[in-house]
C-alpha cells in the first residue's frame, strides 16, 4: 500500500500513454465517424421532424449525401492510415501485437463482474490493453469493416450494377442502417461512458487530445503497466 | 294575358316565314319551307316540346329544325339545330333559350347572337340559383384555360368537355363527363393518347366494364390541369406518387383487383422516393418505370417493367444496368416480411439492437454498483 503522501505525488504527475500518431488517428476517427453518424442519421430519420432538421442544418438532401462521402473519405483514408501504422511502424506494429485477443481477456472480463457483484474480492490485475479497450477495438474494426463494404455497394451502385443482384443493394442498405444504428449505441453507451461519462471522469477526460494519464489512474485501470513502467524506471 | 299570347303567337309566326325563307336560300328546299310555313299555321306540337313550352318560339320556327343551318362561308355550313329532346334531359331543362342567349330581345333575332358563356350564369353570387364552384377559376389557370386565353383555336372551353345545350351532371350515364364516357370525351382532341390509354391496363380494364379503373380526370384531374413541370400539377415528380396512392393504397379496390396494395409506400420509402421528396426531381417515380397512358402488367413482354426490360429501364438513369436489376423484388418495406431476406436482415439488426442496448444498460448499472460498492467499503481521502 502506498503512503498517501506518494499517492498525492503520482496523482499530480502524469505520463503520456498514447502517442501522436494514435492520437491523430483517433482524432481523424472521432471527426469522420461523428459527421458520417450525424449526416447518416438524418436520412434515417428523414421522416421525423428531427431527421428534417438535421437535413436542414446539413444544407440540403445532396449536401447531406456529399458531406456523408466527404467523411467517408476522411474514414477510410484514416483505416488506410492505421493499417500502415500497424504494418510497417515498429511502434505502431508494438501496439497492435498488445491489442490482440486472448484467453486472459476473457478470463479479465468474467472477473471484473464478479468484482462489482462482491462475489471477487480482487480486482483482475489489467495491462495496458485491457478487456475493454480490446473490445471496443475489434468491435470497431468489424464495425468499420462492415460500413465500408456496404457504404461502397451504396456510394458505386452504378458501378455495382453490372456485378450484384438487385436484393444485395436492398441487404446492403439495411446493413448500412442497422450497423450504423449499432455504432451510435456502442459509441454512447459504451465507449462514451467508458471514457468520459463514467464517475471519476465525468464530463470529460482529456487524455483523447494530449494522450497524458496521472500515475494514480494508470495504477488503478492498468497494474500491469503501471508495474512494468515502474521496473523500467520510467515513473 | 291571353290577348298577350295572341300578339306574340302572330309574330312568331311571321318570323317563321322570315326565318324559311332564309332557310330556303340556303338550302333551295322548297318543300321545307312550306312545312314551316304550316307548322306555324297549324298548332300541332313538333316532337319533344308541345305549343305552350316557352322556349316554343325558338324552336318551332327554326331550331327544332333537323336540318337548319348557316352557310358561314361560301359551301361551309353551321348547324344551328338544337335537339330539343336532350336540352329538356339536361340540367338546363328548365331553362329558357333566352335565360342564357340574353341578346335575343327579338324572336326572330335579326343579328347573330353574341357567343355566350358559362359564366354569365355560374359565378359566385349570381340570383339565378347555378352551382358555383372554384372550377371555373380554376379551369382559367390550366392549360386549356391558358391556351383558350393565348387564343388557340383548339383549347377546349367548358362546352367543349360538357357540351352545349345537353349539359348533364357528372353522374349521369349520359353525360360525357360521366366517368366511363370521360376517356372517349378527351379523345375528341387527344385521340393518339386515346388509343395508348386502351391498350393499357387501365383502358382495358374500363373495357371491360371496371367502373374503378382510372380515366384520364383521376391523373391529370378536370379542371386544375397543369403540365407536369408545374408544382400544382397532380403530375408534377413529387405530386406523382400521391396521385397514384388516391387508388394504389385503396385495398378495397386492390384487393377486387388483385393488384399489391404497399407499392406506394415502399416507393415513398424508398431512396427514389426519399429523393423525390426533397426535391431532387431528377430522381425516378412512379411512371419513370412504370410509363404513363399505356401502363402494361409486369407478365407483359411489351412492359418496362417486363423482368427482361428492366436493364433497359433501369438503365434510362443506371447505364450499368444489366439483367441483375431483375434479381431481387421490387417495392420491398424492410419491416415487411414480403421483403424476404431484406425483412431477415432487419429483424436481425432489430433484435442485435435490442440485444445490445440492454446489455450496455446492464453493464451501466453494474459498473455504478460496483463502484458504489467499493467506495463505501474503502471511501477515500
Amino acid at each position: 500500500m502506498p503512503s498517501e503522501q506518494v499517492e498525492e505525488l503520482s496523482a499530480e504527475r502524469t505520463i503520456e500513454r498514447i502517442n501522436l500518431p494514435l492520437r491523430v488517428q483517433h482524432f481523424a476517427l472521432l471527426v469522420s465517424v461523428t459527421l458520417l453518424i450525424v449526416t447518416g442519421l438524418a436520412l434515417l430519420y428523414w421522416d421525423s421532424a428531427f431527421g428534417r432538421l438535421l437535413i436542414a442544418l446539413e444544407g440540403g438532401f445532396e449536401a447531406r449525401g456529399t458531406l456523408h462521402r466527404i467523411a467517408a473519405g476522411l474514414l477510410i483514408a484514416t483505416t488506410l492510415y492505421h493499417l500502415l501504422y500497424i504494418l510497417f511502424s515498429r511502434q505502431g506494429h508494438e501496439e497492435f501485437m498488445q491489442m490482440l485477443l486472448r484467453v486472459q481477456d476473457f478470463r479479465d472480463y468474467g472477473a471484473a463482474l464478479l468484482y462489482d457483484l462482491g462475489l471477487r474480492a480482487e480486482k483482475p490485475q489489467l495491462d495496458r490493453y485491457s478487456y475493454r479497450e480490446k473490445f471496443q477495438y475489434w468491435a470497431f474494426a468489424l464495425f468499420i469493416v462492415v460500413m465500408i463494404g456496404s457504404g461502397f455497394v451504396l456510394w458505386f451502385h452504378n458501378w455495382f450494377f453490372g456485378l450484384l443482384p438487385k436484393w444485395a443493394f436492398d441487404v446492403a442498405l439495411a446493413v448500412h442502417g442497422g450497423t450504423g444504428t449499432l455504432i451510435l449505441i456502442v459509441l454512447t453507451l459504451w465507449h462514451l461512458y467508458i471514457v468520459h461519462l463514467s464517475p471519476g471522469r465525468f464530463p470529460i477526460d482529456w487524455s483523447f487530445w494530449d494522450g497524458k494519464i496521472s500515475e494514480s489512474q494508470l495504477q488503478e485501470e492498468h497494474p500491469l503497466e503501471y508495474k512494468r513502467l515502474k521496473e523500467k524506471g520510467l515513473l | 294575358m291571353k290577348k298577350l299570347f295572341t300578339a306574340r303567337h302572330l309574330k312568331m309566326r311571321a318570323g317563321g316565314a322570315k326565318c324559311a325563307v332564309a332557310l330556303a336560300r340556303g338550302f333551295g328546299a322548297r318543300l321545307i319551307v312550306l312545312s314551316v310555313i304550316m307548322v306555324g299555321l297549324i298548332p300541332i306540337s313538333w316532337p319533344g316540346y308541345s305549343q305552350r313550352d316557352p322556349n316554343a318560339r325558338c324552336l318551332l320556327e327554326c331550331h327544332a329544325n333537323p336540318g337548319f343551318k348557316r352557310e358561314v362561308a361560301p359551301g361551309q355550313f353551321r348547324a344551328l339545330f338544337v335537339d330539343y329532346e336532350q336540352f329538356k334531359a339536361s340540367v338546363h331543362g328548365e331553362k329558357l333559350c333566352v335565360d342564357c342567349h340574353t341578346d335575343v330581345t327579338v324572336i326572330p333575332h335579326q343579328r347573330r347572337p353574341e357567343q355566350i358563356h358559362c359564366l354569365q350564369c355560374h359565378y359566385q353570387g349570381n340570383v339565378v340559383g347555378a352551382p358555383v364552384s372554384e372550377r371555373p377559376e380554376k379551369y382559367k389557370e390550366s392549360v386549356h384555360g391558358k391556351a383558350f386565353e393565348r387564343g388557340d383555336p383548339n383549347a377546349p372551353d367548358c362546352k367543349n368537355c360538357h357540351t352545349v345545350h345537353s349539359v348533364r351532371a357528372h353522374t349521369d350515364p349520359l353525360s360525357p363527363v360521366y366517368r366511363v364516357n370521360i376517356p372517349k370525351t378527351c379523345a375528341s382532341c387527344h385521340v393518339e393518347i386515346y388509343t395508348d390509354y386502351l391498350e393499357g391496363v387501365h383502358g382495358q380494364a374500363l373495357r371491360n366494364n371496371v367502373l374503378e379503373s382510372a380515366v384520364c380526370s383521376d391523373c391529370h384531374r378536370e379542371h386544375d390541369l397543369f403540365p407536369p413541370d408545374d408544382p400544382r400539377s397532380s403530375l408534377h415528380p413529387q405530386n406523382v406518387a400521391n396521385t397514384c396512392a388516391r387508388c394504389h393504397t385503396d385495398v378495397s379496390i386492390m384487393e377486387r383487383r388483385g393488384v399489391p396494395v404497399k407499392q406506394v409506400e415502399a416507393f415513398k420509402k424508398s431512396f427514389h422516393g426519399i429523393a423525390i421528396e426533397f426535391g431532387i426531381l431528377k430522381s425516378a417515380h412512379c411512371i419513370s418505370c412504370h410509363e404513363y397512358h399505356k401502363i402494361l402488367s409486369s407478365r407483359d413482354p411489351r412492359s418496362p417493367i417486363h423482368p427482361l426490360n428492366l436493364a433497359q429501364t433501369c438503365g434510362q438513369c443506371h447505364p450499368n444496368a444489366s439483367s441483375n436489376v431483375a434479381r431481387g423484388r421490387f417495392h420491398i418495406i424492410p419491416s415487411d416480411p414480403d421483403a424476404g431476406i431484406v425483412f431477415w436482415v432487419y429483424e436481425f439488426y432489430r433484435w442485435l439492437i435490442i440485444v445490445m442496448t440492454s446489455f450496455f444498460v446492464l453493464y451501466i448499472v453494474l459498473d455504478l454498483y460496483g463502484r458504489w460498492r467499493h467506495a463505501r467499503r474503502r471511501p477515500h481521502g
